[in-house]
This record gives structure tokens, sequence and C-alpha cells, in this order.
């Protein structure tokens, strides 16, 4: 098999070099399950874009606009009393989410679409009011405080969805410029379908469990894919200097001898952020608890994708080029 | 460098940072209610800010609203609107003045389309010309002729001219707002024009946001009122006191809290209900902030207006500042047809006294009157009082007022963001718990796993932290909570350029080479993949600094502080320690 993609005569003197001296404290043969686990991640991302497609998003109100209030109450009330309470107020389609344990709750109401905007903002507006003096005459005897109120109108919301398509498009495109400038386009392939392996299992991720994605979600998202990129490049770099060192090595060990020294630094990495990461989501609340939800999984997912996605696919894109050249030839 | 040159590079950073971030930890200033007198000798309440002690930098770490508390709000300003009702009375005054001419019947139109262009349309067609040459003569730098067709000419504003009063529409709407949250004390509101049509309120701190938001939304009340002469200036100051003592209340930010504070708006209700029977019929007290007071909370002036007549702003046209004869400035304001018969009445009762110019219950100015004014237009001139810069601005102010009552721009509210005081409280003493608690996990881990060197790498991580912090500080960034997680997230990812350079080091060793050359090789080796890996991170932190809103800018400002530090501290500050070990300390082993 490696004879057919690298097809230089020198191979097997020059491999035994590389391989002697390699100074990988590991040795896993990971090429050589190119095959099984390039399956087993296409059906991944294949299964999470159908749950995608067939569940959708739900939007936060920063994108799908309305209303969202954090209420305490200082007794215990339930959740179907406050869900009770939103069907009173006359609101069908509100939310009524726990969070914490000190009795809160989260409401929120996506916002009823008026004749134009300006409508459906003194919609969203009149909302506020009349949920929290309703919360008030409704929940007298819990004493019920607003703790936090976000409303979103039609053009605002617009616009952050605008911004956020336009951030991820823009961060996308200054990784890929730079990735093509500071290596080969060879190596343009792996980095950006990572990137999408990454993005699509952490959205799937998303729409699997319902989870609410909004403006935080987009930057975290866009971290992750930073932070993958990180590792894959770190294991591009090595396959570089190699290819260098190395020029008539088998390209496929020496890919696979450029991960395994690199392994230790990927994982290693992974485990610092992830214990940052982990404390971030057991310990604070809220916003940064989000955050922290989705740069996990974009952790492990992102050092995986590093490892089984982008090196192989370099791997792909040489054999490619190599069997036009000696088409040509 | 040398080893005793990186050592003194690495000292004197430290020592700024610590110096920069000392303000953070300790208050460094004491605040002192100070009585002063002003000229016309009333007192005026200040808040003098003293400092404990001295030191170099007051810059402290501002935390964002979504952790102090308050309100955020964005409001749409519907300047279109405000154009179409200006560029009529322009249209109106217009035809006012060429009825003077001997022309034909001319009438004037706005355009439908655009509020920015006007059509003339003349009825004898000799009168293009005259028209034409009236307007290059009477409104040099504010219309233009576009196209002179038969009977008819269309005429558009100058560019420069459209825009400058697109920017008082909003200017006026701020200053109406301004006038009306100046009654909570916020200590540090902004309220900022948001591109063309938009104005961002943010109140920090502030408690009662309904309240807030109720005033904000209101449309502006703006009337001209004789300031009645029935009882002398000292006996109202009395009457105030009286009222005071007598329903045990005083002007306060909020309702409420000791001494019975209470907001203006109420205030000035309770005042006027106290004292209504001592009061002579007709008339009411309404305050003015004098000079030199920041808010009416520091130094009022009560004025009795008499409420009998009144010139409501909506009769007005428009207002401007202009300059007299001596150059010195002065407020221009026109009246509608009818805003110019009542302001002929009101000024003939003001004689000898003083008109009070009211704006939500608030007296913006108060110009003496010497004769009847029966004009189109009238002017306030200004007390020579002050530099130029203060008569300038305080021109500005009233016309601004005058403005707003005369074009109200109606506000919709677009965006609400309000977080109570105890949920910023609790989720940043959350999220430095989880800051503290990941720390000590990846240092423990650090130490655990590299034992001597992953002293290096805590340190450098340490190291690292502080001048984030530093770094925050004197940028005089906003710390947001996407921010926090980005300070957190760099204590994960931070130790990876160390992590880079140390399995390049044992690499080198296991190659046989000595520790020395391990260690140079190993850190010239790694530079490229760290360079590498941080600037596709600062990539993408860039973009979200330009597309984000508030909070998430604060995460990638954060995140960018991190990665910037995070190079100097795993590169250069460890590979100092390191190379001091191994020639100082004679280190042999890693």
């Amino acid at each position: 098999m490696s004879k057919k993609i690298s097809g230089k005569n020198l191979e097997n003197n020059s491999t035994s070099k590389i391989k002697k001296e390699s100074t990988a404290r590991f040795n896993f043969p990971f090429m050589d399950y190119i095959k099984p686990v390039a399956l087993v991640a296409g059906l991944i991302v294949v299964a999470f874009l159908s749950v995608i497609m067939s569940k959708g998003f739900v939007y936060g109100i920063d994108f799908a606009g309305g209303i969202e209030m954090q209420v305490q109450f200082d007794k215990p009330v339930e959740v179907a009393k406050v869900r009770s309470f939103t069907e009173d107020m006359g609101y069908k389609g509100a939310s009524v989410q726990a969070i914490g344990e000190d009795n809160e709750y989260l409401i929120r109401l996506e916002s009823l679409k008026g004749a134009n905007e300006k409508e459906t903002n003194d919609m969203i507006n009149a909302m506020i009011g009349k949920v929290t003096t309703g919360l008030g005459a409704s929940f007298q005897e819990s004493s019920p405080k607003v703790r936090r109120v976000d409303s979103v109108g039609p053009q605002i919301g617009d616009e952050l969805k605008k911004n956020g398509l336009l951030s991820v498009l823009y961060s996308l495109l200054m990784i890929l410029v730079y990735v093509g400038l500071r290596f080969d386009y060879k190596y343009a392939p792996g980095a950006v379908f990572c990137l999408f392996h990454d993005a699509i299992i952490t959205l799937g991720v998303y729409a699997l469990f319902g989870r609410e994605v909004n403006v935080q979600t987009m930057a975290a998202i866009l971290t992750i894919i930073g932070y993958s990129l990180n590792d894959t490049i770190v294991t591009f770099d090595r396959i570089r200097e190699n290819r260098e060192k190395y020029k008539h090595a088998n390209f496929k060990e020496l890919i696979n001898i450029s991960i395994n020294e690199t392994l230790s630094r990927t994982l290693l990495t992974s485990v610092t952020t992830l214990l940052a990461v982990l404390a971030m989501y057991f310990l604070a609340g809220g916003v940064i608890k989000d955050f922290a939800f989705t740069l996990a999984i974009g952790v492990v997912v992102g050092t995986f994708s590093s490892i089984y996605i982008a090196s192989p696919l370099v791997l792909f894109a040489d054999y490619i080029q190599n069997k036009k050249e000696g088409a040509k030839a | 460098m040398n080893l005793k040159g990186r050592w003194i590079t690495i000292a004197i950073v430290l020592i700024a940072a610590i110096i920069s971030i000392y303000p953070n930890l300790v208050d460094l200033t004491t605040q002192e209610q100070k009585v002063t007198i002003n000229d016309a000798g009333e007192s005026i309440t200040e808040t003098v800010t003293a400092n404990k002690h001295w030191w170099p930098t007051k810059n402290k770490i501002v935390y964002g609203l979504d952790i102090q508390g308050g309100l955020h709000l964005v409001l749409g300003v519907d300047v279109e609107d405000v154009m179409v009702e200006k560029t009529k009375r322009l249209a109106g005054s217009v035809t006012t003045d060429l009825k003077g001419k001997e022309l034909g019947h001319i009438n004037v139109t706005v355009s439908e389309e655009n509020p920015l262009f006007m059509n003339f349309n003349t009825s004898k067609p000799t009168d293009e010309a005259s028209v034409s040459k009236f307007i290059e003569d009477f409104y040099p730098a504010t219309l233009q002729v576009i196209e002179t067709l038969p009977n008819k000419i269309v005429v558009q504003y100058y560019q420069s001219k459209a825009d400058e009063y697109k920017k008082q529409v909003i200017g006026q709407a701020i200053e109406v707002i301004r006038n009306r949250i100046d009654e909570f004390g916020v200590t540090e509101p902004s309220i900022t024009a948001q591109g063309s049509d938009r104005i961002l309120v943010q109140l920090p701190g502030i408690k009662d946001s309904a309240r807030a938001k109720d005033l904000i939304n209101k449309t502006a009340r703006l009337n001209f009122r004789v300031v009645s002469v029935k009882m002398p200036g000292d006996q109202v100051f009395e009457l105030v006191q009286k009222a005071e003592t007598d329903g045990k209340f005083k002007l306060g930010f909020k309702d409420g809290g000791e001494g019975g504070n209470l907001a203006y708006s109420k205030y000035v209700k309770e005042v006027n209900k106290v004292v209504e029977k001592d009061l002579p019929q007709s008339t009411r007290i309404v305050f003015e902030k004098v000079d030199g007071a920041k808010t009416l909370v520091d130094g009022k002036r009560p004025y009795l207006i008499d409420t009998s007549s009144s010139l409501s702003g909506d009769l007005l046209e428009d207002a401007n500042v202009g300059v007299d004869q001596y150059g010195k400035p002065e407020v221009t304001f026109r009246f509608s047809i009818e805003g110019r018969r009542k302001f002929a009445d009101l000024s003939e009762q003001a004689i000898g006294g003083q008109l009070a110019i009211v704006l939500d219950d608030v007296v913006k100015s108060a110009p003496s009157v010497s004769a009847r004014i029966d004009s189109d237009s009238a002017r306030i001139t200004l007390g020579s009082g002050g530099s130029y810069q203060d008569t300038y601005d305080e021109a500005q102010l009233i016309a601004t007022s005058l403005r707003a009552g005369a074009l109200p721009a109606a506000l919709q509210q677009l965006e609400e963001r309000t977080v109570g005081p105890t949920l910023g409280a609790d989720s940043i003493r959350r999220g430095k718990l989880a800051g503290m608690v990941g720390l000590g996990l990846v240092l423990i881990f650090m130490l655990f796993y590299y034992r001597r060197l992953g002293v290096v790498a805590c340190t450098s991580l340490v190291f690292n932290i502080i001048l984030i912090l530093a770094v925050l500080t004197m940028l005089g960034a906003t710390l947001t909570l996407p921010g926090v997680a980005g300070i957190i997230l760099t204590i994960g990812m931070a130790v990876d350029a160390n992590v880079i350079i140390f399995e390049r080091i044992k690499e080198e060793l296991s190659k046989g080479s000595g520790i020395a050359l391990s260690v140079k090789n190993g850190f010239d080796f790694a530079l490229s993949a760290i360079l590498d890996a941080n600037i596709t991170t600062a990539a993408v932190c860039v973009v979200l600094m330009y597309f984000g809103t508030g909070p998430i800018r604060g995460f990638a400002v954060t995140l960018l502080a991190g990665i910037v530090t995070s190079m100097f501290t795993s590169i250069f500050v460890s590979r100092t320690i390191i190379e001091w070990s191994i020639v100082k300390r004679g280190l042999k082993k890693i």
C-alpha cells in the first residue's frame, strides 16, 4: 500500500532512518487505522448533520427576538406553577426552565410577531411590564425577584444574526489565508475539514439536547475552532519539519511518526485546558457555564480531529498530487 | 541579552504589572461631601474624591453591566420623521419669504419619497430663475438647486447640512434623556449615539430600572413660562425648606432610604403638594441646577412659575446657536404663526421679569425680558460671565432643549438588558472561584507531570495571570462575564507554549544532546509552532472584537491579552529561569 502512495525508490532506507532517529515516546500506528476511523468519523458527522437538519436549533432570544427573564423566589415554587402562570398570562409558547438550586427560573418568551417592526418592539416591551407585575401578584407569598431581563427586538436580532454569521465567515477566511500562506496548499483541506468536523459535532450536540444557540455559542465555537487549529498546526509544523529532514521517507510513516512525536503535547494541553474548562463548568454559572459546555466538547472533538482528520487528509492530498504527476509523466 | 539583562527586564515588567494592578486591590480614594457657595450665594454639594496616598496610576478594571448590574438600553430614534417635519417647516418659511417678492403663486412641497428634497412649483414660467437665485442667495449653505424644469424647481439639502441636522436630532434626544436620568444620580451614565439613528443608554448600578425606563421613554415636554413675581425669591426658598421639614423628605437619587429621599420628579410633586395653600394662585415651584453643580441634588435653585399661561415647545419651529454682532454666542429660535402670537402675550406679561424655559419640570434657563417681543423669531443673549467655551456650551444646551420641544423625536426601545445587582455579584464570585480552582488544578497537574520543569511552568503561568490583569487594567478594559471565561480559558491554554517547549527539550535530550544545547534547541525549534498556533487564535479574537457585541468583545479582549502575555512569559521568562538554573545552579537533569 505504501508503494502506491509514495512510489519513490529510496524509501526503505530512509524509513529506517527516520524511525531510528525519532525520539517519540509513543509509537501508535495511527495511520494503519485511517479507513475504519475515517468511516466512523464520517458516520458521526453525518449523524449529527441529520440531527441538526431534523431537529433544528433552539435559538436564544439574541437571534429569535423576545424576552428572557431570570426570576428568583425566596420559597420553593414548582415549575408547573410558573408554567401555568405564563399560560395564564396568555403566552403559550413560553419556556420555563429551572436553573441552579435556589428556586430560580428562566422564563423565555419568543416575540409575538406584530404587523411591523415597531409593533413587535412595542409588544416585547409591553411583555416585560406585564410579566413583571403579573409575577408580583401571582406569587406574592414567595416574593419573586426579577434578577435579569433581556429583551431583543427584531432589528437588533437581525443585526446580531448578521454579525454572528459575518464573524464566522471572516474568522474562517483569516484562518484559511494564514494556513495557506504559512503551509503548503496540501495542508489546507485537512485544516478545513477539521474545522467543519468540530463545528458540526458541537452544533449537533446543541441540536440534540435542545440547548439554546446564542451569541455566546458562536463566540465559543469560533474559539474551539481556533483551539483545534492549534493542535492541527502543531502537528503540521512537525510534519513539515520532518519532511525537510527526511526528504525521501515514506510519507505515511513520516506522518505517523510526526503525530506520535507531538502526541504528548497534544494530550497534555488538552488536559490542562479541560481542567480549566471543567472548573468553569462546575463552579461558575450563567454565561460562563454555557461557554464552558461548548469549550469542553470542542476540546475533546478538536483533539481527536487534529489527530485523525487533519493529518490523513494531508496524506490524501499528497496521494492525489502524486497520481496527477504520475499521469502527466 | 545576557542573563542579568533578562532578569532586569523581567523585574521591571513584574514591578510595572504590580503597580498597575494595585489600585484594583486597594481602594486608593476616599469620597467626601464638600459644600461650597457659588457667586450667587447658593450652596453646591460636591462629592470630592481624594487620594489616600500617592500612587502612579489610578486606572482600575471596570466591571461590565453584566457584573455590576444595571440597565442597558438601545433606543431607536425616528430621525426620518423629524427630518420630514423640519423640511415641512422650512418649506413653510420659504413660502412666506417668497410672498414678499413680486412673483406668481409658488407652491412648495416636500418630496414624498425623500424628506431631503423640496419641489417648488411656479405658476408663472418666468419665475424659475428668480426662485433659483433667491434660494442661492438666502439659503447658501443649506439648500442646493438640483434641477430647473418648466414650472418646477427641485431643491435639496446640502449633504453636510442634512447630516448636521440628523446629528442634531440625535443630540437633542440624548439631551432629553440626560435631563431625565440626572435625577437617578448614576455615577457614570453613558448615553451615546450609536450609528446614525440609535442611542445606547448604559446606567451601571441603577436599582430602579423600571422607573428609569419609563422616564426615558416619555416624550419631551418643553414650555416657556413666566416666572411669577407674586412672591419674592427668598420667600420661595423658605417655602421649599418648610416643605422639606413638614413633609419629612428631601431630594435624593431614589425614593425611600434614610431621611425620606425622593427622586426629583416625585420631589417636585411633593414640594408643591405640601405648600400648596401657601402658594399664590396658579403657581408652581420648579428647580434649576445651579452653575457648577453636577446634579440637582448637588445644588438647586427654586423658581416660582406662573402656570396660567405658557408657550409649549410644539409652537417653536426651530432653534439654533448663532453669534451676535460682538461674536458672542446666542440662541436664536423661530415660532410658528400661533407661537408668535402666544409669545407676544407671554413676553408682555414677563416684562421686567424672567421667562423660564422648562424641560420636563427642570428649568434650563430663565432669561430676563425687557420688552414685548412680537416677531417671527427671538434670541437669547447670554451673560458675559465665564469663558467663551462655557458660554457656547450653555447656548448649545439651551438650543438643544428648545429643539427637543420643537421637534420631539419619537424613541423606540429596541433592546434591553437589565441585570440586578445581586446576580452580577453572584456571577463574579462564582467566576473567581472557578478561576482559582482551575488555576490550582492546572498548577498541580503541571507540577506532578513535569516536576522541576513544572515549577518553571507554574511560575510563568502565575506571572502570566498577573500580566493579563495588568494589561486589562492599563487598557481600562471592561471586564464582562465572557471576559472572565476568557481569562480562565487562558489559564488552561497558556501552558501550551511551555508544554510545546518542554516536550521539545525532552526530545532533544533523548537524542543525546547536552542539557544546555537541548534547552537552546528546544526553545528555538518550538518557536514556529508556538507562533503559528497563537496567531490563528489571535485572528479569531480580532474578528470577534470587531463583530461582537459588548460582552463578547470582552471575551475577545481578555483572550487576546492572554495570548500576547503568555508568549512573553512562556518564551522569555521560562527560558531565563531554566538557563539560569543551568548556568548558575548547575542544573544537570530536567
